[in-house]
């Protein structure tokens, strides 16, 4: 019996030497390991020796059967991959999934997006292309406003009936305001994300096509403090910090006081660096009491409810959030730039 | 607009402990953002005068020489200079390595053609100190070497930059009184004697006997006030160097006297004035501009006018723009003895529109369209005259004042009622408990005038004139007047207290932000944010007729002329950049197209008209070296939009894409609908926009997703079935033109019994003939009532087979 276990040992490992395919290694170890394999049936032989004898037989045919087990497992790895587990690399990389980036001007858009919504603001949407009445004039901009000199404005090529251009790539978010007001009434809480346009020339801190949130929110009784409080627990949430925020005197004709909201430099921590021009601050955008004009055109009773609204360049918290430099990258859709987010 | 600390020191008390910074830091916290401080000494940092010792020819270059310059160090300077008026021996202004002049250049030490050259040496414009660009500033004789210009010149100002824009609604504040009159506000400090006799003038007074200038308003609503004297006996020279040296640190270029007085008052007062040269002109008429007219402006530029423009003119011609430019025709010049001077007030809005459309933006101009109080005029006339006093002591006032005001006006037109205001009001839409007494000092103060106060605290606020032409008419002007001298930093945040309630959810955002993390995070489509500009040169590239397009009035740049009515064009650019970093560049894009034809968004409140049509598209494009990209763009669709259970089709499309390649397009149709097309960019297409990989794309109309999606109802589980399953194979070679989707359609609408037909494996070529192509489907039986037999599906198959046999000449292969 001894012999015949060590005869099958040496015709399993010579046959395994030969074999190439997974399937003759398969087929090989049913042959000879199987339920019904010529091993077993040796084994099984065991049964019908003296006591001692099937001692030592079956601690042979045992470790015959793990050396085969072995020889078979070895192959088989052999054959599906040329790493064995003799001498695989763990550092290799493994086999990556594709996956795509979201621009990060979306990422932020989002969190925000989430953190308003958490708070009990609605999502808003408008048009791209504006009419001038929601642009300005419903904004308490009237015609000839020096304040429209602020505002670098593309007008759309169309006349209206009395011969005034009054299509406008909107200047800012603040059109919506109205829209809202005049949709849902008061009490209201929203904000609106969206791009806006002004006229001017492309920089690495100026492009024509930019990124505003817009925030409305109209209560009885809505006062600056409530403003600061809600301007500050925003950049607090989008940067993950306690942040120190400065607010002063600032023109906007659609809110009365209107207010420019600065936050003390993420970089040099309110020390002066290059990024704020030494101030220590930097300007994150305009704010104020809504005025009761444009509570009006809202069809809201000023007298009755006040609110506050502010705007801010989401594409600015995003470059400060992750350290960009040049604003025009965000619509370079460069891979390279992308790939990082 | 620059202010000058002297200059406000001479109207304000400013406490030691406030130095410059600081008072520019309270400032902007309080009434305007200062950009920047500048000290003097600063600005002329590295630039010392210097002594000629030596000038020799320049060995390359026959208009320069090289000089050695004694700046009072060990070694003389070899410094390279093309002005002619240099001498040996005079003191010259020297900039030396690191200085930065005034109009941006910084000196360096380096070679000029060849000569080392460690500095330079000045003229006047070069520092900022006049319009001399002919020859090198000669100094004193007397003055040291080594020494600062500044400290030399006497200059000991320092200059605070305003930011503009926060003045836009204070014309108030365009004076160095106005903003005096401020900080003494927020600092609690005291006005001097000057501020206080200044604000106070009696108007002018004239002799009787004096002669009439002959003046007249043809459009007194455009000219709310003009007042005008006669000065004679003035002698045309250079202001006193105290007027000059204010003028310069405020930017403003020192002229003449007379012209340095107009502009001195102007930066003092805001008023800004005119003088004419009495002689050159007969009479003053202000009148609109007759269309066709010319005047050639200071600036030297003729300029043609129309009839929108208000001009001075003297009955023949027009000798200013009024409230923009004086014309050359009236101007003061050397030899002028008599001079008129003019201090009016001219409307705003008019005087903005003539700027705009003439082009030019002057701090005439500035001011004025921002509608400056009338009763400034009288003010700055006087302050002229006393002026003209100090510079010409000869000088007589030679007219009658003329002072011509708008008829049956309060107040010029500028009559505001006094404002209600209850004081509690205030303190509640700050959210902060100021103390009342503290509110109506801070109005007093401001200049206004609390002239009622009830017992429930609602005061009658009366604004003060130079707050009333635009600025401040509602109470809510007033809490900014409050909040802003306490400081909006001195309000505690404060959350609002509202009712809790769960916001509205926006479907449409929640939709595309699930589109775009399913597109990038799922799909490894990465996300493109693209101008919604187009350009008539991008659409000729992909064969588009752009006359369809909307088009901007004013583009700044022939890239963004037109709005884009595809996501496709756009997204080309972005291949044509990637293409050589990336074998594939696999992107996506959410936005906004825009048609020449009405959509459904209001244009205003009245409802009648709506804005150009826009609408939200989502974009894929799949660009490779590979031949798979519409295969793969497809794919990324159906992905996209199983997730969403929806089963998109592929129909060819009639006709093609203009820059679809001929039979490779087709229509993304979900539910019987056409949402959106897929296509293969044409080779000749790609090679027009210089993209050298095969790219396939796909635009989707997001509404039309939204409304597919919304009609799907809330997503409900459906159990796999009772009976099991039976699946067969069935592959087939049918003609290349018979579609897949009608082959499928065949299939699945053959028997109840089939629920589901998956396509397996499709190809064209090797041993197949031409124009054929295999189908390999499996088919998946199921009863709802009962387990299948095998020869019941058995059955069916082989019909199935015969009726493709039959209606598509479909060869059945055996496995």
């Amino acid at each position: 019996m001894k012999n015949e276990l060590q005869k099958i040992k040496e015709e399993v490992i010579n046959k395994i030497s030969k074999i190439k395919k997974e399937i003759d290694i398969n087929n090989l170890e049913i042959k000879y390991l199987g339920r019904k394999g010529e091993l077993t049936k040796i084994l099984r032989n065991l049964k019908n020796l003296g006591e001692e004898q099937k001692k030592e037989m079956g601690r042979l045919g045992n470790q015959i059967k793990k050396e085969i087990r072995k020889e078979i497992e070895r192959k088989k790895e052999d054959i599906s991959g040329y790493f064995s587990s003799r001498d695989i690399d763990v550092s290799l990389p493994g086999v990556k999934a594709e996956i795509g980036h979201l621009n990060p001007l979306t990422i932020v858009q989002n969190e925000l997006e989430e953190l308003f919504t958490s708070m009990g603001f609605m999502i808003l949407d408008g048009p791209e292309l504006e009419s001038d009445y929601y642009c300005f004039e419903a904004l308490n901009i009237p015609k000839n406003h020096p304040a429209r000199d602020m505002q670098d404005t593309f007008y759309i090529d169309k006349k209206n009936k009395e011969g005034d251009y009054d299509l406008v790539m909107r200047t800012h978010t603040s059109p919506v305001q109205v829209r809202a007001m005049q949709k849902y009434g008061a009490p209201f809480r929203g904000v609106v994300p969206g791009r806006a346009f002004r006229n001017e020339a492309v920089d690495a801190c100026h492009e024509h096509s930019f990124f505003q949130i817009e925030c409305l929110f109209i209560d009885e009784d809505i006062s600056v403090a409530n403003l600061k409080a809600v301007v500050r627990e925003m950049l607090s949430k989008i940067f993950e910090k306690d942040v120190t925020i400065r607010i002063r005197p600032g023109f906007f004709p659609f809110v009365e006081p209107g207010l420019e909201v600065d936050m003390s430099c993420t970089i040099c921590g309110g020390r002066g660096c290059p990024s704020c021009k030494n101030t220590g601050w930097l300007e994150m955008g305009g704010a104020g009491m809504i005025h009761p004009n444009v509570l009006r055109a809202g069809k809201i009773d000023p007298e009755k409810y006040s609110g506050f609204a502010f705007g801010f360049g989401w594409d600015r918290l995003a470059m400060m959030k992750f350290g960009i430099s040049d604003i025009r990258l965000f619509q370079s859709n460069n891979l390279k730039f992308l790939n990082q987010f | 607009m620059l202010l000058s600390l002297n200059w406000l020191k001479d109207f304000l008390e400013i406490p030691g402990k406030i130095d410059a910074l600081e008072l520019g830091r309270r400032l902007t916290l309080h009434t305007v953002e200062i950009e920047n401080v500048e000290d003097q000494l600063e600005k002329f940092k590295n630039v010392v005068i210097g002594k000629i010792v030596e000038i020799n020819p320049h060995s390359n270059a026959d208009k320069l020489q090289v000089t050695k310059v004694d700046v009072g160090g060990k070694d003389n300077l070899n410094i390279v200079c093309g002005a002619k008026n240099i001498e040996v021996g005079q003191m010259v202004p020297v900039a030396l390595p690191g200085a930065i002049l005034p109009n941006g250049i910084e000196i360096n030490e380096g070679k000029i053609r060849g000569e080392v050259s460690e500095g330079m040496l000045c003229a006047e414009d070069e520092i900022g100190l006049g319009a001399d660009h002919d020859g090198i500033m000669i100094l004193d004789k007397k003055a040291k070497k080594g020494q600062n210009l500044a400290e030399y010149l006497k200059l000991n100002d320092t200059v605070f930059e305003v930011d503009n824009k926060s003045l836009t609604n204070r014309p108030d504040l365009l004076s160095h009184i106005g903003i005096a009159r401020e900080i003494s506000v927020f600092l609690n400090s005291n006005l001097t004697k000057k501020f206080n006799k200044i604000n106070n003038y009696d108007i002018l007074e004239t002799e009787d006997s004096l002669k009439e200038l002959k003046v007249s308003i043809e459009n007194n609503d455009l000219c709310p006030r003009y007042m005008a004297i006669e000065v004679e006996g003035v002698e045309i020279k250079e202001s006193p160097k105290w007027m000059q040296d204010r003028l310069s640190a405020v930017g403003v270029r020192p002229i003449n006297n007379m012209v340095d007085i107009t502009n001195y008052i102007m930066i003092e007062c805001g008023q800004p004035m005119h003088a004419f040269d009495s002689s050159l002109i007969k009479e003053i008429i202000v009148r609109r501009a007759r269309k066709g007219e010319k005047i050639i402006t200071l600036d030297g530029e003729e300029r043609r006018l129309d009839d929108e423009m208000l001009v001075i003119a003297d009955g023949e011609k027009p000798v200013a723009v009024a409230g923009v430019m004086g014309g050359v025709n009236s101007e003061i010049n050397p030899e002028t003895k008599n001079v008129i001077l003019e201090s009016a007030n001219f409307e705003g809005v008019r005087v903005r529109k003539t700027s705009q459309r003439l082009g030019i933006r002057t701090e005439s101009s500035m001011r004025f369209e921002k509608s400056l109080d009338p009763n400034l005029c009288s003010l700055a006339i006087r302050r002229a005259w006393d002026l003209i006093k100090e510079v010409c002591p000869k000088a007589q006032i030679s007219s009658k004042l003329i002072d011509i005001k708008s008829k049956d006006k309060v107040n010029f037109g500028f009559d505001v009622k006094p404002i209600k205001l209850e004081v509690e009001w205030i303190k509640k839409r700050l959210g902060e408990d100021v103390d009342s007494n503290k509110i109506t000092d801070i109005l007093e103060e401001l200049g206004f005038g609390i002239t009622k106060e009830n017992d429930e605290g609602v005061l009658e606020v009366e604004v003060p004139t130079w707050r009333a032409t635009k600025d401040v008419s509602i109470k809510e002007d007033l809490l900014e007047e409050v909040g802003r001298i306490i400081g909006y930093d001195n309000i505690k945040p404060a959350m609002p207290r509202v009712e809790l309630g769960s916001p509205e959810i926006n479907q449409e955002k929640v939709l595309e932000k699930n589109i775009k993390d399913i597109l990038s995070l799922g799909l490894g489509l990465s996300e493109s944010y693209n101008y919604v500009f187009t350009s008539e040169e991008k659409l000729k590239k992909i064969n588009i007729d752009p006359a369809s397009y909307i088009r901007l009035a004013n583009s700044m740049s022939e890239n963004h002329t037109l709005l884009k009515q595809n996501l496709s064009t756009n997204l080309f650019d972005n291949i044509r950049l990637n293409q050589a970093n990336f074998d594939n560049v696999s992107l996506f894009e959410i936005g906004m197209i825009f048609m020449d034809f009405s959509g459904d968004i209001n244009k205003d409140d009245k409802g009648e008209e709506s804005l150009p049509y826009q609408e939200r598209r989502i974009g894929i494009i799949e660009a490779s070296n590979k031949e798979d990209v519409f295969r793969k763009v497809k794919g990324k669709v159906e992905s996209l939009l199983d997730r969403f259970d929806l089963k998109v089709e592929f129909v060819p499309s009639e006709p093609v894409l203009s820059w679809g390649q001929e039979g490779v397009c087709a229509n993304v149709k979900v539910l019987e609908k056409e949402i959106g097309f897929v296509c293969q960019v044409d080779d000749k297409v790609l090679k027009n926009l210089g993209i050298k990989k095969k790219v396939a794309v796909c635009e989707i109309r997001f509404s039309d997703l939204f409304n597919l999606i919304n009609m799907q109802g809330e997503k409900k589980y459906k159990s796999e079935g009772k009976y099991p399953a039976l699946e067969r194979d069935l592959a087939f070679v049918v003609d290349n033109k018979i579609l897949y989707n009608d082959i499928r359609h065949e299939i699945i609408g053959f028997s109840n019994l089939i629920t589901r037909v998956d396509l397996f494996d499709v190809y064209q070529g090797g041993k197949l003939e031409k124009n054929k192509k295999n189908l390999g489907f499996h088919i998946i039986y199921q009863s709802p009532e009962r387990t299948l037999k095998a020869d019941e599906v058995e059955n069916v198959q082989n019909e199935l087979i015969k009726k493709l046999e039959e209606k598509y000449e479909a060869h059945i292969r055996n496995f």
